[in-house]
């Protein structure tokens, strides 16, 4: 157990002004499985009319719209959490696990993602978590991490084929192996301690309840991580949503800063 | 029997083509507009046949809104083991994102084409539950109308059931579930298949016609802008446009077409949207199957509608019928609609046959195989001679506190002899339908 303070910041910077700037956040973490949000408070600048809602995952949703003309559009989230708290708590999802055990077009597994699991080899029977710290292991050994070689459409299967990608290729794949042996498993999008960017990692359930995998650092989530939100696939987890009107290129910059208090 | 109308088609179909009753194709990626051509030989179904089908339709429309409202709520059907997890989940009509949001009125299918044919002993089958945003129905009504006007007497002298009634009930069925506003017919816009429908129906319920960029939202309500500027809150929208294009925020971040935010508006329950996202779930041609046995579970009775014999190689033994029996069946891509994705195994070359049992083992939930069902034929007109075509019948069935089925219906042909594919999509022509008052 470990109590977090955390610091979000996103910006959106455009090359020309924009306005009418609709706009959906998933970026409040949520108390749930193992964490305890105890403190947590948000600024969206410009000022716009901000409602709160919450989507059929439980995730925490702010939208809004900005009217007025803005070359900067910047989002900052902070507080406290307490990780790894010893007695799950109830969280919003009201989806059964089981709905999870199925593939999405961005975690269709293909040729290799079939082999990868094959070399794992036959591990039914095994206690579910054992057996997903061995896809884990062999998720983190199929990928070698690099930055602007994949995007957000990325799917797992070529990501794959690449060898190469970020956090969010690592969870898609291992997501993937999961689901083929109908393991339910959920993608998330969470801080880490010593990441400067927002993370993304892979929930399993073991019967009971959900535990974190991180393939990207191939470790189990224990209390150094903070979840913001999680789905199905990156897709149901996009942090910023928006549409505006304007010719403008855009360019976005996050930077976590989670430490021990 | 000659119809003193059947002299009169040139006329019609003039007049059609003049009031701009068009469908819109997609053919080798490219948008053409055609006439829908009007045969004046009715569909005629006598009073006692249409008690029995309207009888059948209320109870399989009602039976669908429960399963939706189950699988978005309580998932009773599930965990009772009656429809497979995986048919849910998988299906492209399946939204997450409609978990848990209750429409108002509980209602799903506001509005619903169940399409059914008739086979050559007379018996009735449905062959598709349409709910998405099914459409034809404003077809018949102009054919109506216009038919009244250059063969007046034909209609009394038949006892025929005006149709012309249903613009009153899409209104109060809009109406109904308006949680407080204006009305709003939703259109993509004027290069949309269906677009004359969509005119159509605003003209004649009295909503106003809107794409997207007329609509907005703000602290979570809908609001109408007209031309100068003015709002008007909005309270239900009748949307003829898919779930995947209706909101950006929520679904297809490019869509365009859509109101951002307008799916949080639905959630909050400031707005009906009609019919209610989601709903698709349960016009999958793999869920199709289990519809008979919705009607046990959520109602406790015997169907009165059956569905064309249907196999889901999902089961062992269904598939294994499909092997044996592959020649005298065709097979459905559960993923595709308008005529797509369906294939007759006896017109598959044995190269052809080899792939696709192949593709069939592998993917064995993608399809539904179908006993091909011998339906009776319906006379058409062509080149002053009567010939025989295939047709089928889409029955509209409109939800308001029961469902309510209107006293008409799109028959559809193929214009081609030998094909028994109807869709308009396809190129195909269409009929009125009488339903005789005594």
């Amino acid at each position: 157990m470990k109590t977090l303070q955390f610091h979000y910041h996103m910006e959106i910077a455009f090359s020309e002004p924009v306005h009418s700037h609709v706009y959906t956040l998933k970026c409040l973490p949520v108390t749930g499985a193992a964490q305890r949000i105890e403190a947590c408070a948000y600024r969206i600048s410009p000022e716009s009319r901000v409602r709160e809602g919450m989507d059929s995952f439980g995730n925490r949703m702010l939208y809004g719209t900005v009217e007025e003309a803005h070359s900067l559009f910047t989002v900052d989230v902070s507080g406290t959490a307490v990780t790894d708290v010893p007695r799950p708590v109830p969280e919003g999802d009201r989806r059964e696990p089981s709905a999870y055990r199925y593939q999405t077009p961005l975690t269709r597994a293909g040729e290799r993602i079939r082999r990868l699991l094959a070399d794992c080899g036959g591990t039914a029977g095994m206690p579910v978590c054992d057996r997903v710290r061995g896809y884990m292991e062999a998720v983190h050994e199929s990928l070698r991490y690099e930055k602007g070689v994949t995007d957000i459409a990325t799917a797992a299967e070529d990501a794959l084929a690449l060898g190469r990608g970020v956090c969010q290729d690592y969870a898609h794949i291992l997501l993937s192996l999961c689901r083929e042996e109908r393991i339910p498993a959920r993608y998330v999008v969470g801080m880490l301690i010593g990441e400067g960017e927002s993370h993304a990692w892979v929930e399993v359930y073991d019967g009971e309840r959900w535990r974190g995998f991180d393939p990207t650092n191939n470790v189990a989530v224990e209390d150094a991580h903070i979840k913001i939100s999680h789905g199905r696939d990156y897709r149901d987890c996009s942090i910023n949503r928006g549409v505006f009107t304007g010719q403008a290129g855009q360019s976005q910059t996050i930077l976590v800063e989670v430490a021990e208090t | 029997m000659e119809i003193e109308l059947t002299r009169r088609a040139e006329t019609v179909n003039e007049l059609l083509a003049r009031y701009g009753v068009k469908f819109g194709i997609y053919k080798n990626n490219e948008f053409k507009e055609q006439l829908f051509p009007f045969d004046t030989i009715p569909r005629i179904i006598k009073k006692e046949e249409f008690a029995y089908l309207e009888k059948g339709l209320k109870q399989r429309v009602m039976a669908l809104n429960c399963f939706i409202r189950d699988v978005y709520g309580d998932r009773k059907i599930i965990r009772d083991k009656v429809v497979p997890e995986e048919f849910v989940y998988i299906s492209s009509g399946y939204l997450a994102p409609c978990d848990g949001v209750v429409p108002p009125r509980g209602i799903y299918t506001h509005i619903a084409g169940i399409d059914l044919v008739q086979g050559k002993d007379g018996s009735w089958y449905v062959l598709e539950d349409n709910l998405r945003v099914p459409s034809g129905a404003s077809y018949p009504m102009i054919a109506r109308e216009i038919c009244r006007k250059s063969s007046p007497g034909t209609f009394e002298e038949y006892h025929v059931e005006d149709n012309r009634d249903y613009a009153k009930l899409l209104r109060w069925t809009m109406d109904y579930v308006n949680t407080g506003g204006h009305t709003v017919i939703l259109t993509p816009g004027r290069y949309n298949a269906a677009y004359f429908e969509h005119s159509y129906f605003a003209e004649k319920t009295g909503a106003h016609l809107a794409t997207g960029r007329e609509l907005t939202v703000e602290d979570d309500y809908l609001y109408f802008v007209d031309y100068s500027g003015r709002r008007e809150k909005v309270g239900a929208v009748y949307r003829r446009i898919s779930d995947e294009y209706l909101d950006p925020m929520t679904f297809n971040e490019e869509s365009v077409i859509g109101i951002p935010h307008i799916y949080d508006v639905y959630r909050k329950g400031h707005v009906a949207l009609l019919n209610a996202p989601g709903n698709g779930v349960a016009d999958d041609k793999g869920i199709y199957y289990f519809v008979p046995k919705m009607v046990r579970y959520y109602l406790g009775e015997e169907p009165i509608l059956q569905n064309a014999p249907t196999y889901l190689p999902y089961y062992e033994e269904d598939m294994q019928y499909v092997l044996e029996h592959f020649d005298d069946l065709v097979l459905k891509d559960v993923a595709e609609a308008g005529g797509y994705g369906v294939v007759f195994a006896n017109k598959m070359t044995a190269g052809q046959k080899e792939d696709f049992i192949a593709l069939l083992k592998r993917e064995p939930r993608r399809f539904i195989a179908q006993e091909v069902i011998d339906f009776k034929d319906i006379d058409i007109v062509e080149n002053a001679k009567r010939v025989p075509r295939k047709a089928d019948l889409r029955a509209f069935v409109l939800m308001v506190d029961e469902p309510v089925v209107w006293k008409s219906g799109l028959t559809r042909f193929s214009r081609n002899p030998d094909s028994f594919i109807v869709n308009s999509s396809q190129g195909g022509g269409f009929k009125d339908t009488w339903v005789l008052s005594q």
